[in-house]
């Protein structure tokens, strides 16, 4: 029973859908006015959608400046239903998962309309950007957020296209070895920059790699985006990676699915072929 | 967990008598009451109680009844299964570090919820259902292949060994979790009072309710199987299904308890062993004590978590306040109640 447990595991990856974007709850009445939002990538988009000032809430690995003031509803996997009823929002912005469902959902039923935004894919930011925009009456900004997101990759796989693919890895982790696999932004991005992904053959957006395996698959870069440094050394050591070029992605565009991904986009572009630089 | 046999740690206790009985079950029901009313009125949301009760659905109202009622019904049935079970489990197997989950429950409750978690399967129904599976499939392997009937010990053991053959399981799905994935099963893993559904609340009061009636109307029983197996069977008792029965009630009731909140330590040793010290050791006054004490025990410590949101912006999970609070108090305890004797 384990065994089969264990591979069907394997097979499925991570499994389970998040569940489309919907619309949990009543329709928001009139206009939208307090907002709590349950993850720091909607902060983002409410921000870039010029609706900061309609924040009342956040979560509590928020770290942007603009909403350091406001009080702290919890996190992803756990908000407090009661700290997010009793700043009286009008509408709540979270990204679905399996851990925070119980929470959201009682959120709603208690009268609180909850706009789910999954946030997985491009595909996912663009329809969040212009489903937030319309939700907070900013469908025109929404609209143009998307649009720019879109004309980003545009002009970067423009400018990848005819270039040698770079083989690379992008580490999210040293201890253990996280990185970005197949089926998320993160990955969708890299092939925008005229990069491959030499994790595209792991089970899901996010696995622990095996460190033979990146040994193996001889990336010819190596992106660093670990918010923590320990073991990234002794990576380095290892015989194989000592020729492999290695760059820090800069701040965390590339890891806030949301309206930064087209800066990050650039910046990965920019690390991934310096030779194109103007 | 090791599997030390002696005598439980106890005093000669207050006599049973049924007025002592009705005065003891009596106070401790005030004290549910008591922590059920504190637990309803501690929280984030500032409820204004008159208007909350004048008009429902505002929100105060759906706050009051809608999250925290609820949350503390749940806190009351769970602390009540885990402590009654502990009471029950400890006087069968003759052993004083005997917890609710030493069956087991604990191991599959949590391989069940692991796995759904891993697989995402709550399209399908909740980890709740699975943990629930877990615990009940675990629970008939250790009566079946520990001889339950035969020997305490081969129960104690072959749990004991479940439980180890589980977490190297669970372990083993860990390391092959995204980071994301693994944050959703340890805090599953740590137990937590959620916000049940009314009628998921209803289905778990009816079967703990079954559970522990069960186990209550068995406690004559069990006093007389701690004085071993040979001198109860000729008191009269009949051995092999006192003790199949115990069994079964104290595990369907632990594993209803872990699929509704996790696996919450701690109260299903302390609050036992607390009673007991002030009791003694009849379980017919133990057992519906205990239920008492750790229903109230648990609403109190779930209102401590909700209290602590503003320190850390996060609710503890409550199996850690209960393991923090009991921890120490229960030591002290100990010791002051001891030494004199």
């Amino acid at each position: 029973m384990t065994a089969v447990a264990l591979l069907s595991l394997l097979v499925l990856g991570t499994g389970g859908d998040p569940g489309p974007l919907r619309m949990l709850g009543p329709a928001p009445k009139g206009e939208v006015r307090r907002v709590v939002t349950l993850t720091p990538s909607l902060t983002d988009v409410v921000l870039a959608l010029g609706a900061g000032d309609r924040l009342v809430g956040v979560s509590r690995f928020d770290e942007r400046s603009e909403v350091a003031r406001l009080p702290r509803v919890g996190g992803f996997i756990d908000p407090s239903v009661e700290a997010v009823m009793a700043l009286h929002p009008d509408l709540v912005l979270a990204e679905p998962g399996p851990g925070n469902r119980q929470a959201v959902e009682r959120v709603a039923e208690l009268g609180t309309p909850v706009l789910l935004l999954p946030l997985a894919t491009v595909a996912d930011v663009l329809a969040a950007e212009r489903a937030a925009g319309k939700a907070l009456g900013r469908a025109a900004q929404g609209e143009v957020l998307a649009k720019e997101l879109e004309g980003t990759r545009a002009r970067i796989r423009e400018r990848s296209r005819g270039r040698k693919p770079v083989r690379v890895l992008l580490v999210y982790g040293f201890e253990p070895l996280v990185v970005a696999g197949p089926g998320g932004f993160a990955d969708e991005l890299l092939s925008d920059a005229g990069a491959l992904n030499v994790a595209a053959d792991a089970a899901s957006p996010y696995p622990v790699y095996s460190v033979e395996r990146a040994l193996r698959s001889r990336p010819e870069l190596i992106l660093d985006a670990a918010m923590v440094s320990g073991g990234r050394d002794r990576l380095r050591e290892l015989p194989g990676l000592a020729e492999t070029r290695w760059a820090s992605v800069p701040g965390q565009a590339l890891l806030h699915p949301g309206p930064a991904l087209g800066r990050g986009l650039e910046q990965l572009f920019a690390l991934v072929h310096p030779e194109a630089a103007p | 967990m090791t599997t030390v046999a002696g005598p439980l740690p106890v005093r000669s206790g207050v006599r049973f008598t049924p007025a002592r009985a009705t005065l003891v079950l009596g106070g401790l029901l005030l004290l549910v009451v008591a922590a059920l009313a504190a637990s309803a009125l501690l929280g984030e949301y500032p409820v204004q109680l008159s208007r909350a009760l004048s008009d429902p659905a505002s929100p105060d109202g759906r706050v009051l009844f809608g999250l925290r009622i609820p949350r503390a019904v749940l806190g009351a049935l769970v602390g009540a299964s885990l402590a009654a079970s502990g009471s029950a489990l400890q006087a069968l197997l003759r052993n004083p570090l005997a917890d609710p989950f030493v069956l087991g429950v604990s191991g599959g409750a949590a391989l069940g919820a692991t796995l759904a978690l891993a697989l995402g399967l709550q399209a399908v129904a909740g980890p709740s259902l699975f943990a629930f599976v877990g615990a009940v499939a675990a629970m008939a392997l250790v009566l079946a292949a520990g001889r339950a009937r035969s020997s305490p010990y081969a129960a104690l053991l072959t749990g004991v060994v479940f439980n180890a053959f589980a977490a190297a399981v669970i372990t083993c799905i860990k390391t092959l979790l995204t980071p994301d994935r693994l944050g959703e099963v340890l805090y599953w893993l740590a137990g937590n009072l959620g916000y049940e559904r009314p009628r998921t609340l209803l289905v778990g009061g009816v079967l703990q309710l079954l559970a522990l009636g069960l186990l209550w109307a068995e406690s004559a029983r069990l006093n007389l199987l701690s004085l071993g197996d040979d001198e109860a069977a000729s008191l009269g008792v009949p051995v092999g299904r006192t003790r199949a029965l115990v069994l079964l009630a104290a595990s369907l009731s632990v594993a209803g308890a872990v699929a509704l909140a996790g696996l919450v330590g701690f109260v299903g040793l302390i609050v036992p062993h607390l009673l007991r010290l002030w009791l003694g050791p009849d379980q017919r006054l133990l057992v519906p004590a205990s239920a008492l004490g750790g229903a109230a025990f648990l609403v109190l410590a779930d209102a401590a978590t909700r209290m602590l949101f503003p320190v850390f912006h996060a609710e503890p999970p409550v199996g850690v306040v209960t393991a923090v609070l009991g921890g120490p108090l229960f030591v002290w305890l100990l010791n002051r109640r001891e030494h004199p004797v």
